[in-house]
């Protein structure tokens, strides 16, 4: 506080101000000093501080001093470093150079030794060597060569193509020699030089020409039938026979092949087919041959007309031989995936080539024509088969029909898919499927009249017949047949679908297939429609019956005395009737029964709604009419709910007095309101007025 | 359920060579691939077209012209609901086979089915019977006629349209042979359709 404040606060002029100020200043003094003594004990605190800083100075000029020495080293070193990376590179180019030179001295020597020694090699019958020495030249780089030459050395290369040409022609010979001679283990070493010296194609030629010819005599001892006896394959053991020695020559040349020195990558997938191709037409030859013997001998002899049976034996053969003919392609086919040394992309061009191979071969023709010779046969077996089965159950009255008929059709579809062509099994679903609808239609004719009482439902009063109607059991078999037929056509096109998917290779061939399998689906309607037109006709041969037990059922006079019995009667005859169908049509009983009781009961609607009632004929008509619904609670499901509404008419018309009715009626009545008011109209002892005012 | 109301068989036959294939490839894939090789047994091929306004899917069954395919191409006359009997308008032998065709349709088809005479190449220059002689031919036992060049696609679409159209004016007359099962409801009432005779001028 300064003096003029303190001068400003305090009255001065009195003592008191005086006094008062004095001490102001005095305890301000006193502070000052404390203060004062306060930062003269830390002056030295801070002289030891500022010591060690500017000691700390000094040695971070040395350090940095050092660093910069460290920094300048760093600096040398990396510009040695480059100077050292710059040399290695040189050396590492003078040593690829050198390793070239040695490799061109290697070259230029081996050319020497080269040129010297296949001769010498050829000599001395040492082809290995030989070979060697050509693979060795061949694998040499064509710089190399053209060094030598510029170093004014006699051109190696016409020297060592000649060697190669004479080795070759060497090679060549000793193959025909040994091939004469049939020497294998020669033939094999020798075989295997042919890539060596850069002429695979020509070594599986060669090899593949020598093979051919072994499999001419082997193929002309196995084509050879030497007893025609009709009960057994002969010709297809044969053309078994043929084709196995075929296969077994083809895999002896792919062995070969894969075990000769790996060829040039990019010929590999050529070398099989090639081989294929020169072996293939002698297979093809014996494969005609055996097969246009079996043709001549399988053919269909027109004068024996009388029993398809004698063709089956035929049939069987050409299957098998078509069967055998297609397992032989998938042999080829496999040979390709089998080849484990090649690429992707050649491996599909390796399966194209054999592929076209075979689109291409004489015996893909001739499998063509057994399976037309086969499908000739089959289409006459199927049809005289037919007509034999539909000739005997007309004659007989025997009810197999449907059960010969898929027999037969099963037979033929199933040989037809072990020829393994989907075209085959495609023809003969489609003739399978047209003789299954002729019988179907056949069916359909007979059916179409069925005799007078088909089954036992004799009117109200009539006694049931002593004897059956003698057409009435073969009848009701073949309604039975129909409805087995339709369900069988059905399932023979799933079975073949099922049976012939492996041969499908194609999804086109798969589609191709369901849709002739489909083709089973007009007879499978053939026979429906020949069911439909059966249970029609059986009901209207029950319908004159059940109009008679309608009118009995709604009849209004109560003159029985024996009720109870009445009331049973009509159940009773149902029941007899029910059983009958069911024994009989097992399949259709419940249908059939279902459509009579739903025209009788419409009927005795119909009739009740024109008749009139009495009590006591309602109560007799109401007792019959609960036997007749309880009966077709259990007897005819379908007649169920028709027989609770007849049961519920009746039951209004049996009420004591009309104000009962509405709770005669049972909760859910299939009634309706105006229906009801129909009924109780029927009444003669109630009054229209009061009907009208029932509530219902 | 697939979304077609009509599914027709369509039957291809004609001696080798005569551009059966083409004709099917140039209908159902737009192509034309030349160097094509003979058909083995039968082919197949589906295609759905629209005719007043419902689909229509057409079953090509494309047969091989050989001989020896004969046995497996007669199974498939019976449930065919068209037959097209190709020859090529630039080889007379192509011509003469069809009276034996006709035998063989006449022994193995439904005698409803609907038969159209074509008379395939029309882009060669080489033509050797003249259009009067097919159309005569094709008047003479009850068959439409059409000239058609699968090469520059020419009448392809047009032949295989109207036979669609045909074939359902059939189906709607219910004149269609009962066994097809696979046709969808059919409506008794017929309704004109197009110029479905158009083929025959």
């Amino acid at each position: 506080m300064s003096l003029t404040l303190l001068l400003e606060k305090y009255d001065v002029s009195t003592e008191d101000g005086l006094q008062k100020a004095l001490s102001e200043i005095e305890k301000e003094e006193c502070e000052v000093n404390e203060s004062l003594s306060n930062a003269l004990s830390r002056a030295c605190t801070l002289e030891g501080r500022l010591r060690t800083a500017s000691q700390a100075y000094c040695k971070l000029g040395e350090v940095r001093n050092d660093a910069q020495v460290a920094a300048d080293m760093v600096e040398k070193t990396a510009l040695l470093a480059r100077d050292v990376s710059a040399k290695v590179r040189q050396l590492d180019l003078a040593r690829s150079r050198v390793a070239e030179c040695q490799r061109r001295v290697h070259d230029l020597i081996d050319l020497r030794v080269c040129s010297a020694g296949v001769d010498a090699a050829i000599r001395a019958h040492d082809y290995e060597t030989a070979a060697g020495h050509v693979a060795r030249f061949l694998s040499m780089e064509p710089g190399s060569v053209a060094a030598a030459r510029a170093r004014g050395a006699p051109d190696p290369r016409r020297d060592m193509d000649a060697a190669a040409n004479t080795l070759r022609d060497h090679l060549v010979r000793k193959f025909e020699e040994a091939s004469k001679k049939e020497d294998e283990a020669a033939i094999e070493r020798l075989f295997k030089l042919f890539p060596q010296i850069g002429r695979a194609e020509e070594g599986v030629d060669l090899l593949s020409k020598y093979l051919a010819s072994q499999l001419e005599v082997s193929i002309r001892r196995a084509a050879t039938v030497s007893e025609l006896r009709g009960d057994a394959a002969v010709f297809a053991d044969s053309l078994t026979r043929v084709l196995e020695c075929g296969a077994a020559a083809v895999e002896r040349a792919r062995r070969l092949l894969a075990s000769a020195a790996a060829p040039p990558a990019q010929s590999a997938h050529v070398l099989l087919p090639r081989a294929v191709a020169v072996i293939q037409p002698t297979i093809c030859a014996g494969v005609r041959r055996v097969c246009q013997e079996m043709m001549a001998a399988r053919k269909l002899v027109l004068t024996d007309k009388a029993d398809p049976l004698s063709v089956e034996h035929a049939l069987g053969e050409l299957a098998l031989a078509h069967s055998r003919l297609q397992l032989y392609f998938g042999f080829l086919r496999r040979r390709a995936e089998v080849e484990s040394n090649m690429d992707e992309a050649a491996k599909s061009a390796c399966s194209e080539a054999i592929e076209n191979l075979i689109l291409g071969c004489d015996a893909t023709r001739t499998a063509q024509d057994v399976l037309s010779h086969y499908l000739t046969l089959e289409r006459y077996y199927l049809e005289e088969s037919v007509n034999k089965a539909l000739k005997l159950s007309a004659a007989a009255g025997s009810c197999s029909l449907v059960d010969d008929v898929f027999f037969i059709a099963r037979k033929v579809i199933r040989r037809s898919i072990s020829t393994g062509s989907v075209d085959g099994a495609c023809a003969v679903l489609n003739e399978a499927g047209a003789a299954l609808e002729r019988c179907g239609a056949a069916l359909r004719r007979r059916l179409a009249a069925p005799p007078p009482e088909p089954l036992p439902f004799p009117p109200p009063g009539a006694r049931p017949p002593a004897a059956r109607e003698p057409g009435a059991a073969p009848y009701l078999q073949l309604v039975g047949e129909a409805a087995a037929g339709a369900e069988w056509a059905e399932r023979l096109a799933g079975e073949a679908c099922r049976d012939a998917e492996a041969l499908c290779r194609s999804e086109r061939a798969r589609a191709k297939l369901r849709s002739c399998a489909a083709g089973l689906g007009a007879a499978a309607a053939a026979f429906r429609a020949a069911h439909e037109l059966a249970l029609g006709a059986l009901r209207a041969a029950l319908a004159p019956s059940a109009h008679q037990w309608a009118d009995a059922l709604v009849d209004p006079d109560p003159d029985s005395e024996e009720l109870d019995e009445e009331a049973n009667a009509l159940p009773a005859a149902l029941e007899a009737l029910a059983e009958e169908a069911r024994a009989a049509v097992p399949h259709s009983a419940d249908a059939l029964l279902g459509g009579v009781l739903a025209e009788l009961l419409a009927r005795a609607e119909r009739t009740m709604l024109r008749s009139a009632y009495s009590r006591a004929g309602g109560l007799a008509l109401e007792r019959r009419a609960r036997r007749l619904a309880a009966w077709a609670g259990g007897g005819a499901p379908a007649a169920r709910e028709r027989a609770g509404a007849l049961c519920a008419a009746a039951a209004l018309l049996a009420v004591e007095r009309l104000a009962h009715a509405p709770d005669a009626l049972p909760p859910r009545a299939p009634l309706s309101p105006a229906a009801a008011r129909d009924v109780l109209a029927r009444r003669t002892d109630f009054k229209l007025e009061d009907i009208k005012r029932l509530k219902l | 359920m697939e979304d077609y109301k009509f599914l027709f068989k369509v039957v291809l036959v004609g001696n080798a060579g005569v551009g059966k294939t083409c004709l099917v490839r140039r209908f159902t894939q737009g192509l034309f691939p030349p160097g094509q090789g003979a058909t083995i047994g039968v082919d197949f091929m589906i295609k759905t077209v629209e005719v007043d306004g419902e689909k229509v899917k057409l079953q090509i069954w494309d047969t091989a012209g050989q001989e020896r395919f004969r046995s497996i191409t007669q199974s498939y006359y019976r449930s065919a609901h068209a037959l097209i009997l190709v020859y090529d308008i630039s080889c007379q032998p192509t011509f003469d086979c069809l009276p034996d065709w006709l035998r063989e349709i006449e022994e193995y088809a439904n005698n409803k089915v609907l038969r159209i005479l074509v008379g395939n190449k029309t882009d060669r220059e080489d033509r050797e019977i003249p259009r009067h002689i097919g159309e005569d031919f094709a008047q003479r036992h009850g068959m439409y006629f059409l000239e058609t060049s699968a090469k520059e696609a020419e009448n392809v679409e047009r032949l295989f349209m109207e036979i669609a159209v045909e074939l359902m004016e059939q189906a709607k007359c219910k004149e269609l042979p009962k066994y097809d099962g696979s046709l969808g409801p059919i409506n008794g009432k017929t309704s004109s359709v197009g110029d479905g005779s158009c083929c025959l001028r």
